[in-house]
């Protein structure tokens, strides 16, 4: 991984022979794995050339090193030291100082020189990590021997001391006794091979010190990759560089971990070091555990709100999370779970035994949600014109191919019996997977699932999802639906459940999808579900509407869109954008949370296209409906769209009417044309409309819009024009409509038996007779309403009782089925009505319910 | 209980597929009968595919409806039948040897129950034992236990009994055993599965009216029941659905009741989720119900009108589900209003009636009221009518139309008359006057409040 970062930093100049020579295999192979987005090559390689890489990192830097010296002798220029090794030299002569007094025991001058080097050791220590330097060690572990040595002789032999000596060494003695204790292990570790213990030491002095000319004999060019160089050093000084050795790597997890969350620590240097660590690693385990940590720390750069991860950064993590897999599927003993003990040893390797399940603590499921998730929050955050999304949204085949590998395993641990792994992360990856297949069309899912396939690994293959049957999405999308409403409940079930649907909606099953939503019961209850879930429905929604209309059912598109689309805060309501308001009163706070909630733009729902739906369908519905109302009192009584008589008014309203720019001038202009009766115009100005054409199946959208409006036309003509017609005949009429006769017919006929027109038919002449005289006077129609209004008020009357009494009111019994005369059909009908009452209204628990619910209720 | 699962055999599903050799093409296209099995009975199939070896005209092989019965019959106790049956699939003279056998086992067997269960039928017959039961269970048991020495495992010796008789044919002893088992047992399961057991005896014993009881007993039982358990529910009352179809078109008086109990919204529920094609009798239950005598009192025809909305507001929500003849008779005749189409569809439901075991019966009527429909909505739409097209839409001879429609006119005494010279009817429709609307309307309302506010006053 490592050689990414070299090869980026050289790449952007222009580099020189030695480097094209030092990094070029390294280089060449990355940009062909770049190239080649098989995941599973990729992997391969990349692991091939970080050993590749971790091979050649020391010696290559050694390489490094020596060139440097060997010009260091051209041209001897003056040293420019950094601050910390300004302070190792001034360590150097305190020490040296030191050794100078030993030899002629001046115990004063060395109390005094030992005072100074304890001041120096903590700002060196800052450098290194906590660690003291190695000569400083080496240095209070031969004072002590001394001390203690003179003390001895001292004590032996009767000639006294200087007194000021005397005094010296006493506090000298007392001092040391007390700091050493610090130190003991370096110092015992010292003690035991002094040799060993500074071999370290040495190699890590001359790096730096040999480095250091450099700096002055490179020209600019050289210069950037010496800062990638120094970052490299200043591991180096820290003592670590050198030691990545496999037996150390879980210590340094350990103290990486330690770290994490700490302020001041720098992410991007753990990274590095990990990188390193993770090449050096021999066996499976170190592997796991290395990269349990760095996907981890990687996700931990962008911990704010406001940032994002980088590209490069989410595809490292994206890599090394496919490693991660991999590994765990080669290494089935290894088994990463959440309840795992913690290995504490860090000296010892944990020992393996063959089919033994070992646990490693994390989750490799969460891993794989936070992936996911930054990459929705990165796709939120571009605009989705530009190439930047298209790139990033390209990023999503790899990650899908992670959630079914990391469904693959969370599956073969939910198998194994010993895990007792727990259900619900495997329902929460299956849902996650549920959630980047559901919106998509059948092509676009057939690809990824393709493309996944073919990068998992031969021998894997799911219970949930074999992948024979991976060919067919919608066999696709149910299976993994039902996996979840057996194995999950609350809130995921009902997620699953809603995807199918829209899914399905989204599959032209318009039947199959609102039969679920119905039996889903969701509309009950989804107000005490959580904001994400109700947008979900909301789209679920809004999907079977469009769905409908597709299949030409206007009516039940009408009430499938009627409560987002009416409500003017589609935008909101679908989680596509903000609403701007203009007396806004949202705080900062709910701002964010809302722009968290924000899906990425290549799940949205076309508003344009979903508005012109909507108002197509209210006008289909409407302008029949006004016709019909006249200028009777009740009016307003029936208003099917609120928002679409409001924008119908602002147009009536206006003086100069143009040719219509938008959507909504066109259904506006085509909904006047279609009142005063000119089916024809209304048309043409519906079908002109552009946005159309981005549904499938333009063309026989349109014919069908067509067939809508003819018929539409037709009975707002007659409900208009009616009373100034004596007869009509049914050629006419099927003439001007542009309809067959038998269908006028049946049209006509349907009025008449519903009892919308005064009218008959004449057979022999085919023609309408309509009926006068049937008009109403205003008093009339208001006395009509005033008892209509009185019915309903006795029934609500003996409803309240009813519910009071708990149905022991026994004195309804007595009512009969009133042979009180009068015509059958009201009499029965008034009887009935109140049963038929209680009917519909128990209906609603039954399979009814939301919008769509009354939809099919109100047929 | 055993015999209460249906037979889901794949084989007698593929067979009753592939082999229903229905009359016309109409009526094969339409068969709904691999729907029905699963959820009959074993026993209650076999009238069905009796049916259908009737209605296969003699020409026509019958061994695969031969087959089907076999399949069927197999694990059942009727040796002799099968045997029989065997026979005749396999052109053999006389049944198999093993039949014989088996016959044998069987007799053994029903002497060994005679005999186990007899202390305990002998005291059932007793009048004294008998008068001094009752509605206690648990008290009548520790009667018998007491005084007769009966024990538990003697009243489910009656159980096990009640079972092999009904898997011997012999429905009517064992629909009496299982009502003795279900006056004594208190296991609450296996009185349900014995209320199943004899209300298929009583079907085929034809004793309609405690079949009609039992139906109400089953019905309340999967209410209170299963409360808890919404697909086990669904699945009972899908099966009750099926059951009582037998009494549904068999019996008189069953046919309002049960109309009303599949309306009843669990009932229809079930309809519309599990089994759509019962819709095809339930449409066939409305249209003739009009014609029935004596219901022609105001209120009941009120009451039909409200079951005919009903009905078309759910077959036109169905008709993506389920659609045939008899469906599309109605969706044509009031929701499209296309009169050539009912009258299409008309003579294609009257085959379908014909050729169904259920509304064999009902053709007749159904037609006659099909016809009543039909010519009711066209007189309401149009003032004036030609004859001999009415006659053709109702599928009769210009004389027979108009001899039909004097009738209508003299029944439902619309305000019509003929014009005999140029052969129309003309239909008079006054305009209901909008004061009586008002009075309509308003009629009933101070009787309503008394009754209210005497409610109230209680």
């Amino acid at each position: 991984m490592t050689s990414r970062f070299f090869h980026g930093d050289s790449s952007s100049e222009s580099s020189s022979e030695e480097e094209e020579e030092l990094y070029g295999q390294a280089a060449a192979e990355d940009e062909s794995e770049e190239e080649s987005e098989e995941e599973e090559d990729d992997e391969d390689e990349d692991e091939s050339s970080d050993d590749d890489d971790g091979k050649t990192g020391a010696a290559r830097f050694m390489r490094d090193a020596s060139d440097d010296s060997d010009e260091e002798d051209e041209d001897k220029v003056t040293i420019v030291k950094s601050a910390r090794d300004k302070r190792f030299d001034e360590l150097e002569g305190t020490i040296r100082l030191i050794e100078n007094a030993e030899k002629i025991s001046d115990w004063t001058a060395i109390n005094e020189q030992y005072d100074r080097m304890n001041r120096q050791i903590p700002t060196l220590q800052r450098d290194l990590d906590g660690k003291a330097p190695k000569m400083f060690i080496k240095a209070i572990s031969e004072l002590e021997t001394l001390v203690m040595e003179a003390y001895e002789k001292q004590k032996v032999t009767p000639k006294k001391m200087n007194p000021i000596a005397q005094k010296g060494l006493n506090a000298l003695r007392q001092k040391l006794r007390k700091n050493n204790k610090e130190h003991a292990s370096d110092i015992e570790a010292f003690r035991k091979d002094p040799d060993d213990f500074m071999k370290e030491d040495v190699v890590e002095e001359t790096a730096p010190a040999q480095k250091k000319p450099k700096k002055k004999l490179l020209d600019a060019g050289e210069n950037a990759l010496d800062a990638g160089e120094d970052g490299f050093t200043m591991v180096g000084a820290g003592g670590k560089a050198m030691v990545y050795t496999p037996e150390s790597i879980l210590k340094h997890l350990r103290s990486i971990v330690e770290s994490r969350g700490r302020k001041n620590t720098d992410k991007l240097e753990q990274i590095r070091i990990m990188e390193r660590l993770l090449d050096v690693a021999v066996s499976d385990y170190q592997r796991v555990r290395v990269l349990l940590v760095l996907i981890a720390t990687r996700f931990d750069l962008t911990s704010g709100t406001g940032s994002q991860m980088s590209q490069e950064q989410w595809k490292l993590a994206q890599q090394e999370l496919a490693q991660l897999l991999g590994t765990l599927e080669g290494n089935k003993e290894l088994v990463v779970v959440d309840v795992a003990e913690e290995w504490e040893d860090d000296e010892k390797q944990p020992t393996i035994t063959a089919g033994e399940l070992f646990k490693i603590p994390g989750t490799v499921i969460s891993l794989v949600e936070r992936l996911d998730d930054e990459l929705t929050r990165v796709l939120q955050s571009i605009d989705p014109h530009t190439a930047e999304y298209v790139e990033r949204l390209q990023d999503e085949g790899g990650l899908y191919t992670n959630i079914v590998r990391g469904m693959l395993y969370a599956e073969r641990l939910r198998a194994e019996p010993k895990l007792d792994y727990s259900q619900d992360n495997l329902n929460r990856i299956v849902m996650r997977r549920l959630q980047h297949v559901y919106f998509k069309p059948a092509q676009v899912v057939n690809l990824l699932e393709d493309n996944t396939w073919k990068a998992v690994p031969e021998n894997l293959d799911s219970k949930i999802t074999p992948r024979s049957e991976s060919r067919d999405v919608n066999h696709l999308v149910q299976t993994l639906a039902v996996y979840l409403f057996k194995h999950s409940e609350g809130i995921l079930r009902a997620r699953a459940m809603l995807c199918e649907i829209y899914h399905l909606a989204l599959h032209d099953q318009y039947y199959k999808s609102r039969d679920m939503m119905l039996m889903s019961h969701l509309q009950d209850t989804i107000n005490s579900f959580d904001v994400e879930t109700q947008i979900l429905f909301n789209r679920t929604l809004t999907q079977v509407g469009l769905c409908a209309f597709r299949a030409g059912l206007v009516y039940e598109c009408q009430t499938a869109l009627q409560d987002i689309c009416g409500s003017q805060r589609q935008k909101e309501l679908l989680a596509q954008g903000l609403q701007i308001q203009r007396y806004s009163q949202i705080t900062p706070e709910q701002e964010r949370i809302e722009r968290q909630r924000q899906l990425p733009f290549h799940m949205h729902i076309n508003l344009e296209l979903l508005e012109c739906v909507y108002l197509t369908c209210s006008m289909l519905l409407e302008i029949p409906t006004l016709a019909q109302a006249g200028s009777s009192p009740d009016l307003k009584k029936r208003v099917i769209s609120k928002s679409y008589r409001r924008m119908l008014e602002y147009h009536e309203r206006q003086i100069f009417t143009g040719p219509p720019e938008n959507t909504r001038d066109h259904v506006m202009q085509a909904s006047k044309a279609l009142a005063a009766g000119e089916w024809k115009k209304a048309c043409e100005f519906i079908i002109s409309i552009k946005i159309w054409d981005l549904l499938p199946k333009s063309t026989e959208i349109k014919q069908m819009l067509e067939r809508q409006i003819q018929e539409e036309g037709l009975r707002t003509y007659l409900f208009t024009y009616a009373p100034f017609y004596d007869t009509l005949s049914v050629d006419k009429l099927a003439g001007m409509f542009d309809l067959s006769e038998q269908k006028v017919t049946a049209l006509v006929s349907k009025m008449i038996h519903h009892e919308e027109l005064a009218a008959a038919l004449d057979q022999v002449n085919s023609a309408i007779i309509f009926r006068k005289g049937v008009e109403l006077s205003r008093l009339q129609s208001l006395a009509l309403t005033l008892s209509d209004k009185a019915q309903g008020l006795i029934e609500a009357n003996e409803r309240v009782l009813e519910q009071r009494t708990q149905g022991t009111a026994n004195a309804f019994e007595r009512q009969g089925p009133g042979g009180r005369g009068g015509r059958g059909g009201a009499r029965g009908g008034a009887r009935g009505g109140r049963g038929g009452g209680a009917f519909r209204g128990r209906g609603g628990g039954g399979f009814t319910g939301g919008a769509l619910g009354s939809a099919i209720r109100a047929q | 209980m055993a015999d209460s699962q249906p037979p889901t055999t794949s084989d007698m599903l593929d067979g009753a597929a592939s082999n229903a050799q229905a009359p016309t093409d109409v009526a094969k296209q339409y068969n709904i009968l691999p729907n029905l099995i699963p959820n009959l009975d074993r026993h209650l199939v076999f009238p069905l595919l009796n049916f259908l070896e009737e209605e296969t005209p003699e020409d026509e092989d019958t061994t695969d409806i031969t087959q089907l019965k076999y399949s069927l019959l197999q694990t059942t106790n009727m040796s002799d039948f099968i045997g029989d049956l065997y026979a005749r699939l396999n052109g053999l003279s006389e049944r198999p040897q093993e039949y014989a056998q088996k016959r044998e086992q069987v007799l053994e067997k029903l002497h060994t129950f005679e005999q186990e269960t007899e202390t305990i039928q002998n005291l059932l017959a007793d009048a004294e034992v008998v008068n001094n039961l009752r509605s206690d269970k648990e008290s009548n048991m520790r009667y018998l236990k007491d005084t007769h020495g009966v024990t538990p495992q003697m009243v489910e010796q009656l159980y096990e009994f009640g079972q092999f008789q009904y898997s011997c044919g012999d429905y009517g002893s064992a629909s009496e055993l299982l009502y003795q088992y279900r006056i004594l047992s208190t296991d609450n399961d296996r009185v349900n599965a014995a209320t199943w057991g004899k209300l298929a005896s009583d079907i085929l014993t034809t004793n309609w009216e405690s079949a009609m009881e039992e139906v109400n007993r089953l019905k309340e039982s999967i209410d209170t029941r299963l409360f808890n358990n919404p697909l086990a529910q669904l699945e009972h009352r899908t099966w009750l659905i099926h059951w009582s179809l037998f009494p549904f078109f068999n019996y008189e008086p069953a046919r309002e009741a049960l109309t009303e109990l599949f309306f009843s919204l669990p009932y229809i529920n079930t309809i519309q989720v599990s089994c759509p094609w019962i819709l095809r009798y339930l449409c066939a239950a409305v249209i003739t119900n009009r014609s029935r005598p004596g219901n022609k009192t105001n209120f009941l025809y009120g009451n039909y009108q409200k079951q005919l909305k009903d009905l078309v507001r759910i077959v036109r929500q169905e008709q993506y589900e389920y659609n045939d003849p008899v469906t599309a008779f109605v969706k044509a005749l009031y929701v499209d209003f296309d009169f050539a189409e009912a009258q299409k569809s008309l003579s294609q439901a009257d085959e379908i009636l014909r050729s169904d075991f259920f509304l064999v019966a009902a053709a007749e009527s159904f037609l006659d009221a099909a016809r009543h429909l039909i010519s009711e909505s066209y007189c309401k739409i149009h003032q004036r009518i030609d004859i001999k097209d009415l006659s053709t839409r109702l599928g009769l001879s210009s004389d027979e139309g108009e001899k039909w429609i004097v009738n209508l006119i003299r029944d439902t005494r619309v305000d019509a008359k003929i014009d005999y010279q140029a052969g129309t009817v003309i239909m008079n429709h006054p305009p209901i006057s909008v004061y009586q609307q008002v009075i309509e309307r308003t009629k009933g309302g101070f009787f309503r409040t008394q009754v209210l506010s005497a409610a109230v006053a209680k």
